[in-house]
C-alpha cells in the first residue's frame, strides 16, 4: 500500500481538485437554478394557464385497499387529460412518507393523496404542504393537522348499522364477542365504538362478553375465538373489526359446526368476504366500494386543482363519509363483479 | 493525512451523482431539494457514523435501528405520559441509547457471542421492548396527540443562513435544519475520537488485529463495549431528530434503518475486515444514498427500481472492499515470496 | 552473588483439555543473561513464553518479576513491569502505519487526552536512528515485505525499554545481515543488564549468542546448562529424548527403502505457485515413505494441497503414474488413487458428530451402495475390520468420533483413506497432538502401507519422527525444496542445519 499511496500523492492533488471542483460546480448550479418554496396562490396561478397538474397518492404499503383506491383515482384523473398521476409507496415507514411528501412539495404538486401511516407523524409534512398551497386529501386514516379533505369509509356509522343487523339476526338478545385490532389505531376505535353504541341504541339486551385483540389477522382470530368459545360456549354473535378476522371466525364456526347458529359480521367488504356471504357462511359485512372511494377523492381533487383552489383557502377540513351497504345474503348479489376488490 | 483512494473515489462519485441528477432530474438543482436532502438524511448520516464504530472493531451492530425505536418510545412515554420536562428527557434519551449499546457490547465480550448473532438477538429483543413500553397502546388517546415540549420540538428548527448572511439577494439558498448541524457536530466529535485519541487508536488496532492489541496491553473488552455504546448513543441522537420531526414516535420507528446505516458505512469505505475507515465516508455515503433516492424519485423512477439501484451501489461498494482486501492479501503473499 | 532474577517462572503447568502442553516448568533469567530455549515442535516453548508475557494464564504455577509476584494472564501488567516479547506469529495490525504499530496501546498523549503526534513521531524517528533501521513510518505495515514487518516487531519490543525481552523464533524470516544486526543489538542489551530469552531451531545461533540453555521436551524442562558446558549432539539427544533417540536409531538401522520399488508414482517438476512456493521438483516412488520437513511457514502444507487438488499451482507440471495430472478438485485426485490426511483433523478431516463407522466409510460410500440405497450392514462390517486392524480404542463403531482421544481420532482419519487402498497416500503432520503410543501405531500403519506398495508422502515438522519414519527426506525452506536426502545417508544435524538455513 505504501507505494500505492505514494503514487497517489501527485494524482491525489489533481483528483481532490477535480472532486471539489465538480462539487462546487454542482452546488453553485443548485443555488443558481433553484427557487425557494412557492407561495400558495402562486401554485394555483401557475396552473390556471392550462399547464399540467401533478398529483400523487402515497400509500401505507402495498395492499388490496390502497391498490383499489389508486385504480379508482386513476379512472377519474386520466380522462381529465391535464393531470399526471403517480402511485408512491410508503414502505411502512413514516420517514419514507415524509420524504416523499417533501419531494412532491418541491415538485410543485397540486394535490397529494395520502394514507398516513401515523396520524401525528405525518402532520408536520401536511402542514408544510398546506403552506405551499398543496391540497392534501387523506384516505381512511385522518391526520391531526387540518387539511383539505378527508375521505373515509363510514367506520363509525357503518359499525352502528352492523350492530343493528347483527342484533336483528340474533333475535335481539344473546352474547357477542369482538375480534379486534391492536390498540392505538383510529379506525379501530371508530369501528368498535360504533358497534358498541349501535348495540346500546338498537339492541340493549345484547351483551358484549369479550373484546380481544386478533391483530387484523385471520389465523390469530381463529386462535382467539377458540379461547373465547371455551369460556362462552353459548356465544351468539361475533364481530370481526375487519373481514380477515371475521373469516377466521368463520373457519372456527365451520370446524365446530356452528354455521347458521353463530352470527358473524365483518367489516370492509373484501371479495373473499362477499363470496363467503354468498356461500352462506359469513352472515354479513359492511361493504364499501373502494374504487368509488378513490374516484370520489379524485373528483374532489380535480375540482380543487382545475378550479385553482389552494389549500390555504379552506376554512377547515372537509369530511366525506363513503356510502356503504350492510351486505348480507339478501343483497350481496347486487354488488357487481367490477365493484368487488 | 493522506486521502485514501477509496475516499477520493467516494467524493468523486458523489459529485458525479449530484451533477448527473442536476442535469437529468427536474427540480433536483433547487434549494428546496437541497433542504430535503439535509432534513431527510442527516439522521441517516448520524446512524452511519455510529455504525462505523462497531464495524471498525471488526464487528457489526444489527440492532441500531431497534435502539432508535427504543429511544423514540422512551422519549414519547417520558413526555406524553410522565410529562417530564424536555431538558430532563434529552439527556435521558442519550443515556438510554448508550446503555442499549453497552448491552450489545457486554453480550459480545462476556458471553463471547459473535456480533452478528448478539445484535440480531437484541434487534428482536429491543423491538419487542418498544412494543412493550409503547405509550400509544397503553393510553390510546395519545395516538392523536402530538408532542409539544419545546426542547424536543425545538430540534426541528430551520436556520435561514442565506438570509442572515445576505446571500439570498444573489442566489436562492436552502434553509439549514438543526439536524444537519447536529450531524456536523457529531462528525467533528467522532472524527476526533477516532483519529486523535488513544481510544481511537485502540479501536483501530482491535479491529486490525485483536490479538496483537491484547498482547500490546490494550483493554480489548473495554474498547469493544465502548464502540457499541457509541453506536447506541448515535442511535439516540437520530431518534431525537426523528421524534422532533414527526412530533411523535411509532412502534416501527427505525425499522430497517440498520441496513441503510451499514450500507452507508460500507459505501463510505469502512471495511468489514476491521480497522479501516473513518467518519467522513459513512456520512457522505448516507447523503449519497439520499441524493440517489431523491433524484430517482424526481425522475419518476418506480420505487422498486430505486431499491434495485441502491442495492447495486451497495454491491459495488462491497465488491470494491473485497477487491481491496484481496489485493492486500496478495501483496502480503508476494512479500513473503520476496523474502524467500 | 544473590541477585534476584529479572523474571522467573516456577512450576508452570498448562493444560488444554486433554493435552498437557507444559508440565512443572521452571525458567529464570538474570540481568545481562541470554538464555536459549530449545526443543522440538510441541515441546512447550511457545506456551512457556506466553505464560511469562501474560498472554496466557497457567493452570498452575507462579511468575515473579524482579522478585515480586506478578499477576497472571495480563499482558498489560507484564509490559508495565518491563517484560517485552517478540512473538513468533504476526503481532501487528496490518492496516495501521508503522508508527502506530510501534506505539500500539501506548501512544503519547497531550493535555486534553488527544494524541501527541509530534512527540510520537520524534520518539519513533529517534528509535529508528538508535537501532540503525530504515523504515517509512507512515507505510501501512501490511504492505511491507516480511523482513521489514519483522523489524517493526523487533523495534516495537525494543521501544518498550524492557528489562527482559523474550524472543520466539525472531530470525525465522530474516536475512543474514539482519540476523547479525539483531545479534549485535542483543549483545548491546546484555551489556546494559537486560535479560534475553531466545527461542530458536537454529542451534548455531544459540551457541553463538546465548550464555545458558534450557532444553524442553514433551512439555517438560529436561535440562538446563551453560552453553559452554554442553555440545551439539548432546543437545539434540536431549531434545529428542534418550528412549526415542534409541528407538529412532533402531528404526534408523532398519532397512530403509529409498526409492522403494523403483516405480515413480508421482513426479513433480518445477511446481510453482505465485507468492507461495517455487522450484519444487521431486519424484515419489511406490513402496517408500518420503518425508518433507521444514519450519512452520515453509509452505509444505500448501504444496501438498496442490498435489491433492484442493488448491491449484500456477506453473510447472505434475505426473501421476506417468500421465500428466492437473487436478481441478480433490475428487479427481481421489479417482486417480490419491488419499490425503489433512493437518487439522478436527476442521478438515473428521465429521466430529458422526460415529467412527460413518467417518471410516466416508471416503468410499460408493462401495456400499446398491442401487440408490446405502447398505448399512456392509458399512458396519467394513468399519469393524478397520477398527480392529488399526487398534482403535475404544473398539466401538457407534461412538461419536469427537469422544475419542487425539491419537485414535487420527487413526480413524488415516483409516478412512486406507479403506480405499490408495496408490499415493499424503499425510500432513499426522502425529500432532498424538500420544507416544498412538504415534508408534500410526508409524506401523504407514510402514504397512508402504510395504503394500503405496507411495507415502509425509509432511512433518517433528525431526525425530522424520528420522524414525522416512526412507527419504526432503527439506523445504520458505517455499523452496532445497534438498533431498536418502535417510540412511544423512545425520539429523545436517537436516537441522538445512532447515535453519537462511536464504541468500
Amino acid at each position: 500500500m505504501a507505494e500505492y499511496i505514494k503514487g497517489w500523492a501527485g494524482r491525489r492533488t489533481f483528483l481532490k481538485g477535480m472532486a471539489l471542483g465538480s462539487a462546487a460546480l454542482a452546488s453553485a448550479g443548485t443555488a443558481l437554478l433553484g427557487d425557494r418554496s412557492v407561495d400558495g396562490l402562486g401554485v394555483a396561478r401557475a396552473w390556471a394557464d392550462g399547464s399540467r397538474h401533478k398529483m400523487a397518492f402515497i400509500q401505507w404499503q402495498p395492499h388490496t385497499v390502497p391498490a383499489a383506491w389508486s385504480k379508482g383515482i386513476e379512472d377519474v384523473l386520466k380522462p381529465q387529460q391535464v393531470i399526471d398521476y403517480e402511485l408512491l409507496d410508503g414502505q411502512n415507514k413514516v420517514e419514507v412518507q415524509a420524504s416523499l411528501m417533501d419531494t412532491l412539495i418541491s415538485q410543485g404538486a397540486s394535490v397529494i393523496f395520502l394514507q398516513p401511516i401515523d396520524s401525528v407523524a405525518l402532520a408536520p409534512s401536511i402542514a408544510k404542504a398546506k403552506r405551499a398551497g398543496i391540497a392534501v386529501i387523506t384516505l381512511n386514516i385522518d391526520a391531526t393537522e387540518p387539511h383539505a379533505a378527508h375521505v373515509e369509509m363510514n367506520h363509525y356509522y357503518g359499525a352502528m348499522d352492523i350492530a343493528k343487523a347483527m342484533g336483528d339476526h340474533m333475535g335481539g338478545k344473546g352474547k357477542v364477542a369482538i375480534l379486534n385490532a391492536p390498540p392505538g389505531i383510529i379506525i379501530r376505535d371508530q369501528r368498535t365504538n360504533g358497534f358498541v353504541d349501535g348495540l346500546k341504541k338498537y339492541h340493549p339486551q345484547i351483551e358484549v362478553v369479550a373484546d380481544q385483540v386478533a391483530d387484523w389477522d385471520r389465523k390469530k382470530a381463529q386462535d382467539v375465538l377458540h379461547t373465547i368459545l371455551a369460556a362462552h360456549p353459548d356465544l351468539g354473535g361475533v364481530y370481526g373489526v375487519n373481514d380477515s378476522m371475521a373469516l377466521g371466525a368463520v373457519d372456527v364456526a365451520k370446524e365446530k359446526g356452528l354455521i347458521g347458529k353463530l352470527v358473524i359480521f365483518g367489516n370492509d367488504g373484501e371479495v373473499a368476504a362477499l363470496e363467503s356471504i354468498e356461500n352462506g357462511e359469513l352472515t354479513g359485512t359492511q361493504y364499501t366500494d373502494v374504487y368509488q372511494q378513490g374516484r370520489l377523492a379524485a373528483a374532489a381533487a380535480t375540482v380543487l386543482a382545475t378550479g385553482g383552489v389552494p389549500a390555504t383557502a379552506f376554512a377547515h377540513q372537509s369530511h366525506l363519509l363513503m356510502p356503504y351497504i350492510i351486505a348480507t345474503k339478501d343483497n350481496v348479489g347486487s354488488i357487481q363483479p367490477s365493484q368487488r376488490w | 493525512m493522506t486521502l485514501r483512494p477509496a475516499t477520493a473515489a467516494l467524493i468523486f462519485f458523489f459529485a458525479a451523482t449530484v451533477a448527473f441528477f442536476c442535469l437529468t432530474a427536474p427540480r433536483f438543482a433547487t434549494a428546496t431539494n437541497a433542504e430535503n436532502l439535509m432534513s431527510g438524511f442527516s439522521f441517516a448520516a448520524i446512524l452511519a457514523m455510529g455504525e462505523a464504530f462497531p464495524i471498525l472493531a471488526r464487528g457489526i451492530d444489527l440492532s441500531i435501528g431497534a435502539i432508535v425505536g427504543v429511544v423514540g418510545m422512551v422519549v414519547f412515554d417520558l413526555t406524553q405520559i410522565l410529562h417530564l420536562p424536555g431538558y430532563v428527557i434529552l439527556p435521558a434519551a442519550l443515556v438510554t441509547g448508550a446503555v442499549a449499546g453497552v448491552i450489545n457490547g457486554v453480550l459480545i465480550v462476556r458471553l463471547r457471542l459473535s456480533p452478528f448473532i448478539a445484535t440480531l438477538a437484541t434487534l428482536a429483543a429491543f423491538r419487542g421492548f418498544v412494543y412493550a413500553i409503547s405509550g400509544r397502546q397503553l393510553v390510546p388517546g395519545l395516538t392523536t396527540t402530538p408532542i409539544t415540549d419545546p426542547w424536543i420540538t425545538g430540534l426541528e428548527t430551520y436556520f435561514d443562513l442565506g438570509g442572515a448572511l445576505g446571500l439570498t439577494n444573489f442566489i436562492a439558498m436552502p434553509w439549514f435544519p438543526l439536524s444537519f448541524f447536529l450531524m456536523l457536530a457529531l462528525f467533528a466529535i467522532f472524527q476526533t475520537l477516532a483519529l486523535a485519541t488513544r481510544f481511537g487508536r485502540d479501536l483501530y488496532s482491535v479491529g486490525g488485529n485483536a490479538e496483537a492489541a491484547r498482547l500490546a496491553g490494550v483493554n480489548v473488552n473495554r474498547t469493544v463495549v465502548a464502540a457499541y455504546a457509541i453506536a447506541g448513543f448515535s442511535a439516540a441522537v437520530a431518534a431525537l431528530i426523528m421524534v422532533a420531526r414527526f412530533t411523535t414516535s411509532t412502534e416501527a420507528l427505525g425499522t430497517g434503518a440498520e441496513l441503510t446505516a451499514i450500507a452507508a458505512a460500507v459505501i463510505g469505505g469502512v471495511s468489514f475486515s476491521g480497522g479501516i475507515g473513518s467518519m467522513f465516508g459513512p456520512a457522505l455515503g448516507a447523503f449519497l444514498l439520499g441524493a440517489v433516492l431523491l433524484g430517482l424519485t424526481l425522475m419518476g423512477v418506480p420505487q422498486f427500481v430505486q431499491q434495485i439501484i441502491t442495492g447495486l451501489i451497495l454491491l459495488a461498494a462491497v465488491g470494491y472492499d473485497r477487491l481491496m482486501a484481496l489485493a492486500r492479501q496478495r501483496r502480503l503473499a508476494s512479500n513473503l515470496a520476496e523474502a524467500a | 552473588m544473590t541477585q534476584a532474577p529479572l523474571i522467573s517462572g516456577r512450576s508452570l503447568t498448562k493444560v488444554y483439555g486433554h493435552l498437557i502442553a507444559l508440565r512443572d516448568a521452571n525458567l529464570a533469567v538474570m540481568p545481562g543473561e541470554a538464555r536459549g530455549l530449545v526443543g522440538s515442535n510441541g515441546a512447550g516453548k511457545s506456551t512457556l513464553i506466553k505464560i511469562l508475557t501474560g498472554a496466557t494464564a497457567p493452570t498452575r504455577g507462579a511468575v515473579e518479576v524482579a522478585g515480586e509476584a506478578a499477576p497472571l494472564g495480563d499482558p498489560k501488567e507484564m509490559i508495565r513491569r518491563g517484560v517485552a516479547c517478540i512473538y513468533q506469529h504476526a503481532n501487528l495490525a496490518p492496516a495501521m502505519s508503522v508508527m502506530d504499530n510501534l506505539f500500539l496501546g501506548r501512544q503519547p498523549r497531550q493535555r486534553f487526552g488527544l494524541l501527541d503526534r509530534a512527540r510520537q513521531r520524534r520518539e519513533a524517528l529517534d528509535l529508528l536512528e538508535r537501532h540503525g533501521v530504515d523504515l517509512d513510518l507512515d507505510a501501512a505495515v501490511g504492505a511491507l515485505p516480511t523482513v521489514q514487518q519483522k523489524e517493526v516487531e523487533i523495534l516495537k519490543a525494543l521501544a518498550l525499554d524492557a528489562r527482559v525481552i523474550l524472543m520466539d523464533e525472531p530470525t525465522a524470516w530474516l536475512a543474514a545481515s539482519e540476523v547479525a544486526k539483531l545479534h549485535a543489538t542483543i549483545r548491546t542489551l546484555k551489556a546494559g543488564g537486560v535479560g534475553v530469552v531466545y527461542i530458536s531451531h537454529v542451534l548455531d545461533e544459540i551457541f553463538a549468542l546465548c550464555d545458558t540453555l534450557t532444553i524442553m521436551r514433551d512439555g517438560c524442562v529436561v535440562a538446563e546448562n551453560t552453553v559452554a558446558a554442553i555440545d551439539r549432539p548432546t543437545v539434540v539427544h536431549l531434545m529428542v529424548g534418550e528412549k526415542l533417540a534409541r528407538e529412532s536409531d533402531e528404526a534408523a538401522r532398519q532397512k530403509r527403502r529409498a526409492r522403494g520399488s523403483g516405480e515413480v508414482r508421482l513426479r513433480a517438476s518445477n511446481l510453482a505457485k505465485r507468492g507461495v512456493f517455487k522450484d519444487v521438483s521431486f519424484d515419489l516412488y511406490a513402496g517408500e515413505i518420503f518425508c518433507i520437513t521444514g519450519l512452520i511457514g515453509s509452505k509444505r502444507t500448501e504444496l501438498v494441497r496442490t498435489l491433492f487438488g484442493s488448491e491449484s499451482f500456477d506453473s510447472g507440471s505434475l505426473e501421476v503414474d506417468g500421465r500428466p495430472a492437473a487436478f481441478s478438485s480433490p475428487s479427481r485426485a481421489i479417482a486417480r488413487g490419491i488419499g490425503f490426511v489433512p493437518e487439522d483433523r478436527r476442521r478438515e478431516g473428521l465429521m466430529l458428530e458422526m460415529t467412527v463407522t460413518e467417518n471410516l466409510a466416508m471416503a468410499m460410500l460408493d462401495r456400499f451402495r446398491q442401487g440408490f440405497m446405502l447398505r448399512r450392514g456392509r458399512m458396519v462390517e467394513a468399519g469393524r475390520k478397520a477398527i480392529s486392524s488399526l487398534s482403535i480404542q475404544p473398539p466401538d463403531g457407534t461412538k461419536p468420533v469427537n469422544l475419542l482421544s487425539g491419537g485414535n481420532q487420527q487413526k480413524v482419519l488415516v483409516g478412512k483413506w486406507l479403506n480405499r487402498a490408495p496408490r499415493i497416500l499424503i499425510l500432513d503432520e499426522p502425529t500432532v497432538g498424538v500420544d507416544v503410543g498412538a504415534k508408534a501405531e500410526i508409524y506401523a500403519i504407514l510402514r504397512r502401507e508402504r510395504d503394500r506398495g503405496a507411495a507415502v508422502l509425509v509432511v512433518s515438522s517433528d525431526l525425530e519422527e522424520v528420522m524414525t519414519l522416512a526412507d527419504r527426506i526432503g527439506v523445504m525452506v520458505a517455499g523452496r525444496l532445497v534438498a533431498v536426502h536418502d535417510a540412511e545417508a544423512v545425520q539429523m544435524d545436517e537436516i537441522v542445519r538445512e532447515i535453519g538455513m537462511e536464504t541468500a
